[in-house]
C-alpha cells in the first residue's frame, strides 16, 4: 500500500521532469545546444498564468492555454532573436548565451514580481481519488491527466505529421534536410515552440501542486531536465520520458528512507556520474 | 568666506549623523524576511529621529543585501565598517551570513547585534557581538516543553532542515523532549531548497507520531504542511520562527490552521509598543507584521539605547547594552536583562487561527527562557 502510494508521487514528479525535458531534447536534438534557458521558459509559464488567473479570468484553462501559448511563442523569439546567430559559431558560444539569457530572465522576474513566492490560486472540477490502496489528490489527477494528453499528442505530432518527419530529417542533418527542400527555419521555430509550450505548462502545473511561484524556481529544473535529457540519451523523446520516470522513482524510493538523507538534487548528478562512467550514451539512447 | 562657512556647515552637519550598519537578504530565497527586517529597522529609525534623534544626532540607517549569503555578508560587513563608518551593525539576516559577518565586526572592534539569526555561535564569536532574538537554545528547549508537557506529545517525528537554523533548533528540541519521557519516532534532515515532502510524510505516518517537529522556513514550512494535510496527517505540526510570516499563511492556505510555532512576537499583546509597531508595520509595508521585522526594530531600538547611554565608544556601547535590565520599549520582549549577550526575554507561542497567527502561550519560567549554563 505505502509502496503504491510512493508510487503516485513518483509518477507525478516523473510527469512534470519529462515534461520539461522533452523540450530541451527536441532543442538539442536539432540544434546540437544546451537550452539552458528552457527552464526560464518553465518559470516565465507559472508567472504567466498567475498573472492571467489573478487580473483576467479564474479559469485555469484558460490560463494554462495563454500561459502555453506565450511560453511558445517566447522560445521561438529565443530562438530567433538570440540562438539563429549563434549556431554557425561554436557550441560553447549559444551555451554561454543560454546560461545569460537565464540569469538575465531570473533578474527580470525578481525585478517586475518581486522576489516573494506568490500563492497560485485555482480551483478545477477534478475530484479526489481515494482507492484502498493509494489516493490521488485532484490536483495529482490533473496533472497526470495533462502530461498524458501532452505526450500522446507529441507522439502524434512527431510521428504523423510532416513537421514531425521534417524534424527528424534536421536532427540527422540541418543542411542536408535544408537542401532536400525542408523549410529548415520554419521547423527550428516550431520545434522551439512545442517545446517551450510544453515547459511553460510544465511551470503551471508545478506552480499548482506547490501552490508557490518564485523567480527562482527554475534553478533546480535547470540542471536536472540536463540529466533526465542526458539519461535519456540526448535527442530522444522516449528515453527522455523514461528517464524522467525512472529518475523520479529514484529520488521518491530513497527519499522515503529514514536513514537516507542525502539531498534530494544530488541524486540526480550521482546517476549522472554512474551512467556517464559505464553508459556514455545514456541509458536509452541509440548512439 | 561665506563659502569656507558653507563647506564647514555641511562638514558638520555630516559628522553629527550616527551611521548604523545592517545587512540583510533583499533578493534570493529569504527575500521575504529581508525585506520585513529592513522595514523594521528603518521604522525604528525613524521612530527615533522623529523624536529628536540620539542626544540630538539624526541616525542614518545603511543598508546592504547579503542575499542570505555568508560570502556577501562578511563583504558587507568590511564595506559596512571601513567605507561607511557604522557605529553598530546589526544583522537583520539568518545565521550563516551572520555568523560570517559576526567575525569581521568582531575584529574590527565595531559592535554588531544580531536581530533574529538564531545560532549559538554567533554570540560566542566575541565580547563585542549581542543578540535580541531568541537563540537556538531557548528556542528548541521552549519547543520541547510545549510539545510534551501542553500539547502532551509521547511519540514525535522531528525533520530537520540540514542548515545553522534547522539542526541547532532540532539539537535542542530533541535533548528537551527525550529528557521529559517522550519517543523520537521518525527523524530525518533535509536540504534547503527541498519542497516534495509527499514521501517522507508519507513514511513518517506508518510511524503514527502525534507531533511533527518540522524546522523550516516559510516557504519550506507551507510546502510541509500543505503537504502533510494532503496526505491526511492529523498530527500537530510545531514549528519555530521560520514559520512566523504572513507568507506562510499565504501559501499554505487552509493547513496552516492549527500549526502551532515558538517565536519572539506576541500579536495579540496588549502592550502599547507591540500595537503601534503592527499598525505602523502594516501600514508601511502593507502586509501584517512579522517576527523578523519586529527584531530588526528592536534591534535598532536596543542600539539607539546604547548610543545614548555611551556615544560612540565600542567598549561603552557593549557595557550599556549589558547593562540593559528590564526594557520595555521594545515589541518582541521585554528584555528582562541581558545575560551572556542575549536578551531574556519571554518566549511566546502562537497558533494560526481563521487565516492569522494568536496567541497560544507564554512563556517566562527562568529555566526555560534562560539559555543553559548561564
Amino acid at each position: 500500500m505505502a509502496v503504491l502510494q510512493q508510487l503516485i508521487f513518483a509518477l507525478v514528479l516523473g510527469a512534470t521532469y519529462g515534461l520539461i525535458a522533452v523540450g530541451l531534447t527536441m532543442v538539442y536534438g536539432i540544434l546540437k545546444i544546451l537550452h539552458v534557458a528552457h527552464a526560464g521558459i518553465y518559470t516565465l509559464g507559472a508567472y504567466l498564468a498567475l498573472y492571467v488567473l489573478s487580473h483576467l479570468t479564474d479559469n485555469l484553462w484558460a490560463a494554462l492555454a495563454m500561459a502555453m501559448f506565450a511560453t511558445g511563442l517566447a522560445g521561438v523569439l529565443i530562438y530567433r532573436g538570440i540562438y539563429y546567430y549563434t549556431l554557425r559559431r561554436s557550441r560553447i558560444v549559444p551555451l554561454i548565451v543560454s546560461i545569460g539569457l537565464f540569469t538575465a530572465m531570473n533578474e527580470l522576474f525578481r525585478l517586475v514580481a518581486g522576489p516573494y513566492q506568490h500563492s497560485f490560486p485555482a480551483k478545477f472540477g477534478l475530484p479526489t481519488l481515494i482507492t484502498p490502496y493509494f489516493v490521488v489528490t485532484s490536483k495529482q489527477l490533473l496533472i497526470l491527466i495533462l502530461t498524458a494528453a501532452f505526450l500522446v499528442l507529441l507522439y502524434l505530432i512527431l510521428n504523423k505529421t510532416k513537421v514531425g518527419l521534417a524534424w527528424q530529417a534536421c536532427s540527422q542533418d540541418l543542411e542536408m534536410a535544408g537542401a532536400m527542400g525542408v523549410n529548415v527555419d520554419w521547423a527550428v521555430a516550431l520545434n522551439f515552440f512545442l517545446g517551450s509550450a510544453l515547459a511553460g505548462a510544465a511551470g503551471v502545473l508545478m506552480a499548482l501542486y506547490r501552490n508557490m511561484v518564485y523567480p527562482t524556481m527554475g534553478h533546480v529544473v535547470a540542471y536536472k531536465a540536463f540529466v533526465v535529457v542526458v539519461l535519456g540519451g540526448f535527442g530522444s523523446v522516449r528515453g527522455c520520458i523514461l528517464a524522467g520516470l525512472l529518475l523520479a522513482v529514484v529520488e521518491t524510493f530513497l527519499g522515503s528512507l529514514e536513514w537516507f538523507e542525502f539531498p534530494r538534487d544530488a541524486i540526480a548528478f550521482l546517476v549522472l556520474i554512474l551512467v556517464l562512467m559505464f553508459r556514455p550514451k545514456g541509458l536509452f539512447g541509440r548512439l | 568666506m561665506a563659502l569656507l562657512i558653507f563647506a564647514l556647515g555641511t562638514l558638520g552637519a555630516a559628522e553629527e549623523v550616527i551611521k548604523i550598519g545592517l545587512f540583510v537578504p533583499l533578493t534570493g530565497f529569504a527575500a521575504a524576511d529581508g525585506h520585513s527586517a529592513l522595514a523594521g529597522a528603518q521604522i525604528a529609525v525613524d521612530l527615533i529621529n522623529a523624536a529628536g534623534g540620539i542626544n540630538g544626532q539624526m541616525v542614518e540607517l545603511v543598508y546592504y543585501d547579503d542575499a542570505a549569503r555568508a560570502d556577501q555578508a562578511s563583504a558587507i560587513a568590511r564595506k559596512l565598517i571601513e567605507q561607511d563608518q557604522v557605529v553598530i551593525g546589526i544583522s537583520g539576516s539568518y545565521s550563516t551570513p551572520t555568523r560570517a559577518a559576526a567575525a569581521i565586526f568582531q575584529q574590527a572592534g565595531v559592535p554588531m547585534i544580531s536581530a533574529y539569526a538564531i545560532h549559538p555561535s554567533i554570540i560566542e564569536t566575541g565580547h563585542l557581538i549581542f543578540r535580541v532574538g531568541m537563540g537556538a537554545p531557548v528556542e528548541g528547549i521552549a519547543g520541547g516543553h510545549l510539545a510534551v508537557e501542553k500539547l502532551g506529545a509521547q511519540r514525535i517525528a522531528i525533520l530537520t532542515m540540514d542548515n545553522d537554523f534547522g539542526v541547532s533548533l532540532s539539537e535542542y528540541f530533541k535533548e528537551t523532549v527525550l529528557a521529559l519521557g517522550a519517543e523520537i519516532v521518525f527523524e530525518k534532515r533535509y536540504s534547503l531548497g527541498e519542497s516534495e515532502f509527499r514521501e517522507v510524510l508519507s513514511s513518517m505516518w506508518l510511524q503514527n507520531p502525534d507531533l511533527i517537529w518540522a524546522t523550516a522556513y516559510c516557504a519550506g514550512a507551507a510546502n510541509i504542511v500543505s503537504q502533510a494535510r494532503e496526505l491526511g496527517i492529523t498530527a500537530t505540526i510545531l514549528g519555530q520562527e521560520g514559520y512566523d510570516s504572513p507568507k506562510f499563511i499565504e501559501l499554505a492556505g487552509e493547513a496552516a490552521e492549527g500549526v502551532i510555532i515558538v517565536t519572539d512576537l506576541n500579536r495579540d499583546s496588549d502592550r502599547p509598543v507591540v500595537q503601534q509597531f503592527l499598525q505602523e508595520f502594516q501600514a508601511r509595508a502593507g502586509i501584517p507584521a512579522d517576527m523578523v521585522g519586529a527584531s530588526a526594530y528592536d534591534a535598532v531600538k536596543v542600539a539607539a539605547y546604547a548610543l545614548a547611554q555611551a556615544g560612540t565608544d565600542p567598549e561603552g556601547i557593549a557595557a550599556a547594552i549589558n547593562a540593559i535590565r528590564h526594557m520595555e520599549d521594545v515589541v518582541t520582549g521585554p528584555f528582562y536583562t541581558f545575560l551572556g549577550r542575549e536578551a531574556i526575554r519571554p518566549v511566546e507561542v502562537q497558533i494560526v487561527r481563521d487565516g492569522a497567527f494568536h496567541f497560544f502561550h507564554t512563556y517566562t519560567d527562568p529555566e526555560i527562557i534562560i539559555p543553559p549554563g548561564l
